[in-house]
């Protein structure tokens, strides 16, 4: 699998496609260098969205910088507002109480469900598969009305706050139960669809040995995420977390790092996300779900890394009079963007959307950086 | 006397136009409600929506200018095309066995031909802005490789039609003389009288093998999914199609319904022997092949991805393997 077509020195032809295109869920410009319909090189650029959230930031009271995160992000917003909140509780020291952690794994969870069937119907969308995309986004369906069940909308939930969890995201008996029993329901649907989904020849033939992205090429590329993990890393940054220090999970590979490989990932993975879910439903302690007894004091620059359904999410800022400064933040779709080139390389232009959509691309979120060119 | 006769004879040919087109426009809308929508267990679009309201919704748009190097003749390709099925209905039609050279598969393929390098000059015509057109500047940011001649996506569209014409076409023509073979005519009106005495064609060995390699070539032809690599919405997305807006797509549209009833139209003439005409009951079979086909390619393209070449040579190979096989059946 290691072994990618030779790359040509001269090539004929350059396709470039966006930056809008109905494969491309975000708007981004890909040139395709081909050869006879087979790709030999692909350079991605964004830069079409750009909403300077950081710039914003500066200078905001930390309350409203942290919901302005939730923002940069549709899919995983609660796990930019989390960081963040993250960022600041690390600087000031605030302790958690154990009932907010649980909230926040299991709000983070229902996420990485969404993303990865997300993820799944988008796959099966480029491969123009409607059905099996239709049948995902239906099993997605009940993660998003847990999801505004739990916080109140679909997207942008504002469930972290400072010091815990917002107080109408607690999660009472009836909420547990719905959760339990709708866990069970997911479980089912997607054993069902991945059981379909690998007896299917014809799709297999599709998405086997298509995008190969070699281990060694991932790390030296920096890969983040499921993307890493489908090339055979077992590298998940929620082993590392205090707040899953209480569950038990396994940290999900794949061999291949080809598009194969990233789809059964994500499919095993949401079987971890479900287990965890359950973990801490029956788990879950009582207690206050925010802690308000803190003091707010000018900290140096504090740093969090979480793992997100797409890869490791960096946040950091300094607090100066409780205002934000010097925020960064880094989304893992900035350090996938050389694997969706890489991956794209010696498969037919047919396939190119494919390879990018493999490694899960989140255009919108990482599209906050700014090159500054001095002259 | 003889006058009446041709009389009777072209308004019956124009009836069944006409009925036969009108019925031909609920095919998309039967395909995508009854069949797409029910297996991905949604609603869809109402019956009509797709093959009648959405042309004379386009009709009523406003044009946006093609973008081509000849607007003009890539503005009448669809025209051209929805004349070129229309021939190959006439050509079905009894009324039209009086003229051998029209009613013979000669003809037939020679339409269905015109109809393909149709789809290659689209290609080639269409200058979209969903690739080089779109005004981002990555040519002054500079490429790894910058001598690459820059291409739009409808070029490849093109080549690909190209392409199916060289060999992606191949089983649906080969399934088309298949029923030579046992009438040892190319003329309809021989193949319609050889089965009207000896039963259908369909229902010999060498007829039913021949017509799952009709129907394949059937969903080639029409771009259906898998076999829609032409317009592949991973990446040449609408392909030749593209820049047609308005009054444009609406003929695309109705071209398509039509030419799905046109082809099983064909099927009933070659493999039943019932030609279709409003003078006879006959035309209800027509009908339900049609309807047949539609909801098959439904069924069908529910469940595939679209095919890329790796998967599209192995089965156009074996497609052709078992057109030939049907043919050789057939002589024996």
């Amino acid at each position: 699998m290691d072994e990618k077509v030779p790359r040509s020195e001269i090539i004929e032809t350059e396709i470039p496609l966006g930056t809008v295109h109905p494969a491309a869920l975000e708007p981004y410009r890909v040139r395709l260098f081909v050869e006879d319909e087979i790709v030999q090189e692909a350079e991605i650029t964004i830069g079409v969205n750009h909403r300077g959230v950081e710039r914003i930031m500066e200078g905001l009271p930390v309350e409203k910088a942290n919901a302005l995160t939730e923002k940069i992000c549709g899919i995983c917003s609660n796990a930019h507002i989390w960081n963040s909140c993250r960022t600041a509780e690390l600087g000031l020291g605030i302790e958690i109480p154990e009932r907010a952690k649980f909230i926040r794994v299991i709000m983070g969870e229902l996420e990485r469900l969404h993303s990865h069937f997300l993820y799944l119907a988008h796959g099966c969308e480029v491969l123009s598969h409607e059905t099996f995309s239709m049948r995902v986004f239906y099993m997605r369906e009940i993660v998003m009305e847990l999801l505004a069940m739990i916080g109140g909308n679909r997207v942008q939930y504002g469930c972290s706050v400072l010091g815990g969890v917002r107080p109408r995201c607690d999660l009472d008996e009836a909420k547990l139960l719905r959760l339990k029993n709708d866990m069970d329901a997911l479980e089912e649907g997607l054993t069902g669809f991945v059981d379909r989904f690998m007896a299917d020849s014809i799709l297999l033939s599709r998405v086997t040995g298509i995008g190969v992205l070699p281990q060694n090429q991932a790390i030296e590329l920096a890969v983040t995420g499921p993307t890493l993990r489908a090339t055979g890393v077992a590298r998940d940054l929620r082993t590392t977390m205090f707040e899953y220090d209480d569950f038990d999970f396994n940290v999900i590979t794949q061999p291949d790092g080809d598009v194969k490989s990233n789809l059964v990932m994500r499919a095993l993975e949401s079987f971890e996300s479900i287990k965890i879910i359950r973990q801490a439903i029956a788990n879950i302690p009582e207690g206050k779900v925010v802690n308000r007894d803190w003091e707010m004091f000018d900290t140096d620059i504090s740093e969090s890394y979480i793992e997100v359904p797409r890869g490791t999410l960096y946040h950091s800022y300094a607090l100066e009079s409780g205002r934000v400064r010097h925020s960064i933040i880094r989304t893992p779709s900035m350090a996938n963007i050389g694997a969706m080139q890489y991956a794209c390389i010696g498969d037919q232009i047919t396939d190119a959307q494919l390879c990018i959509v493999q490694c899960d691309p989140c255009f919108t979120c990482t599209d906050r950086a700014i090159e500054i060119i001095r002259r | 006397m003889l006058e009446n006769t041709i009389i009777n004879s072209v308004i019956a040919v124009i009836a069944t136009v006409l009925v036969c087109f009108i019925i031909s426009t609920f095919l998309p809308g039967i395909e995508r409600k009854y069949i797409h929508a029910r297996i991905q267990q949604r609603i869809g679009p109402k019956v009509v929506a797709p093959g009648i309201m959405a042309p004379i919704k386009f009709m009523f748009k406003e044009n946006v200018e093609v973008s081509s190097p000849v607007p003009g003749l890539y503005k009448s390709l669809p025209i051209i095309c929805f004349i070129v099925v229309l021939c190959i209905f006439l050509a079905l039609t009894p009324e039209a066995y009086m003229i051998p050279a029209l009613a013979s598969l000669v003809a037939i393929v020679g339409f269905l031909k015109v109809e393909e390098i149709c789809y290659v000059l689209m290609g080639a015509l269409s200058k979209s802005v969903m690739s080089v057109n779109m005004p981002f500047p990555d040519q002054i940011k500079g490429a790894v490789h910058n001598n690459a001649t820059r291409s739009f996506i409808e070029d490849i569209s093109a080549k690909r039609s190209l392409r199916m014409i060289t060999y992606g076409s191949f089983p649906l023509y080969l399934a088309l003389f298949a029923p030579v073979t046992a009438a040892r005519s190319v003329f309809l009106k021989d193949i319609v009288a050889f089965q009207q005495v000896n039963g259908p064609f369909l229902f010999t060995v060498a007829g039913g093998i021949a017509a799952i390699v009709f129907f394949i070539g059937y969903m080639i032809i029409l771009n259906e999914y898998p076999f829609s690599i032409i317009k592949a919405k991973s990446d040449v997305i609408e392909g030749p199609y593209m820049e047609y807006a308005a009054k444009y797509r609406a003929v695309v549209v109705l071209t398509r319904g039509f030419f799905m009833f046109t082809l099983g139209a064909v099927f009933s003439v070659l493999f039943i022997g019932v030609p279709p005409t409003i003078l006879s009951w006959g035309i209800l079979v027509n009908v339900a092949v049609a309807l047949i086909f539609v909801f098959m390619m439904g069924i069908f393209s529910a469940f595939s991805p679209v095919f890329t070449n790796r998967q599209l040579l192995p089965t156009i190979l074996g497609a052709t393997l078992l057109g030939i096989l049907s043919i050789v059946l057939g002589l024996l």
